[in-house]
């Protein structure tokens, strides 16, 4: 058993302890005085450069470990090989496909594709890669040449960096739907029927992802500010969107119209 | 800044287009709904760069941007693309396409690429 300094958040505060790391489990000295099996990990995903794995016995507790890369990539690996998951063997490509286009010398990873309840890791000698849950844009089977042979692989289209990316998964036929079916199921809060928005919403949807303001969108479909406003209470209500600014427009009082009525005068004599 | 020809069957994509190009301070030289259009156009307007899309009735986004090419081999063509159309930019790039946008469009990653092919 090693021991390694991690923060682990405790009653919202960062505590320094040394933290046992064993073949399958870790031990979190006081104040914790916690033995937690890897076994026992029900989910694991990862902020930054903190952990956050929720440990599922009798009750469900929440753990976040901040620590060096390092030592978060020994964790990452010993827990993602045992906690309670869907695991499978497979070649992966991640990313593969960036802003619709082949990532350059893209290539097949062999490793394991582990799907826990908030992501999609993909773990190999070298990488360990997480696909958000909450990032999957679309799961499908497509048509791929692998060394020549037309295949059937996943293919997985996730944000990333406000990107669309895609990543691959290669393995055989028999375990591919297997996978497949189980990854929809997984991602099956993120979908939509494709008809929760007319085509005006749609428009809108689209423009605000664009990165135009209220004053632009109003003026690009020619539709007055309060009909906007219902169609952003729509795209709220379906979690499709979220409230960044909150603009006001005013109009100026007996004293206000006095102030520019001076300061005009001022500024003709 | 550059003066702009934009070619999408979308009357939508068109106007989306033109803001995010506005407000990067570019011009717009003109709007073609279609392949064939766009062809005629970019004879008559000679514009700085043109962004083409690609699935288009008559002349589509590819036979046009060749098209243009062959009239003048110095033509500088953003393909506009949907997600998932990979192979579709392999083949705009080999025909001389100078880069791409991905639908739906984002305002500075549209920006940036217009810029640079500019620059290019």
């Amino acid at each position: 058993m090693k021991e390694v300094p991690v923060k682990i958040q405790h009653n919202n505060n960062w505590i320094v302890v040394k933290m046992g790391i064993g073949d399958d489990r870790i031990i979190l000295p006081d104040p914790f005085n916690k033995e937690i099996p890897f076994r026992t990990v029900d989910d694991i995903a990862e902020k930054k450069n903190v952990l956050i794995i929720t440990v599922k016995t009798d009750t469900e507790t929440v753990y976040k470990i901040l620590s060096v890369e390092k030592v978060l990539q020994v964790l990452k690996k010993l827990i993602l090989g045992s906690c309670n998951a869907y695991r499978l063997m497979a070649y992966f490509m991640s990313p593969a496909i960036r802003g619709g286009v082949m990532i350059k010398d893209a290539q097949w990873d062999k490793g394991s594709v582990v799907v826990v309840s908030t992501g999609i890791w993909f773990i190999s000698a070298t990488k360990q890669v997480c696909v958000p849950v909450n990032d999957v844009a679309a799961i499908e089977i497509i048509k791929r040449d692998v060394q020549g042979k037309s295949t059937d692989v996943i293919k997985i289209d996730h944000l990333d960096s406000g990107e669309v990316s895609s990543s691959l998964v290669l393995c055989p036929l028999s375990t591919l739907q297997v996978l497949y079916n189980y990854l929809k199921e997984t991602t099956k809060s993120m979908d939509m029927k494709g008809t929760e928005l007319d085509s005006i919403e749609q428009q809108v949807a689209m423009l605000v992802y664009s990165g135009m303001d209220s004053h632009a969108i109003e003026n690009m479909l020619n539709i007055p500010h309060k009909q906007l406003d219902g169609i952003y209470d729509k795209i709220l209500n379906l979690g499709l969107g979220e409230v960044v600014t909150i603009r006001r427009e005013i109009q100026l009082t007996t004293k206000g119209v006095r102030y520019i009525s001076d300061a005009t005068k001022s500024q003709t004599n | 800044m550059g003066k702009i020809l934009i070619v999408d069957d979308t009357l939508f994509m068109r106007t989306l287009l033109k803001n995010i190009l506005f407000s990067g301070g570019h011009t717009i030289a003109g709007e073609a709904g279609d392949g064939d259009d766009g062809v005629a156009k970019y004879k008559e307007l000679k514009p700085d760069l043109v962004t083409m899309d690609i699935v288009m009735p008559k002349l589509n986004g590819i036979e046009a941007l060749k098209a243009i090419k062959e009239f003048d081999p110095a033509a500088k063509i953003v393909m506009c693309t949907a997600v998932g159309q990979e192979q579709m930019v392999k083949l705009a790039i080999k025909s001389g396409a100078k880069g791409y946008i991905i639908k739906p469009f984002q305002a500075p990653k549209v920006l940036e690429e217009v810029k640079n092919v500019l620059a290019s």
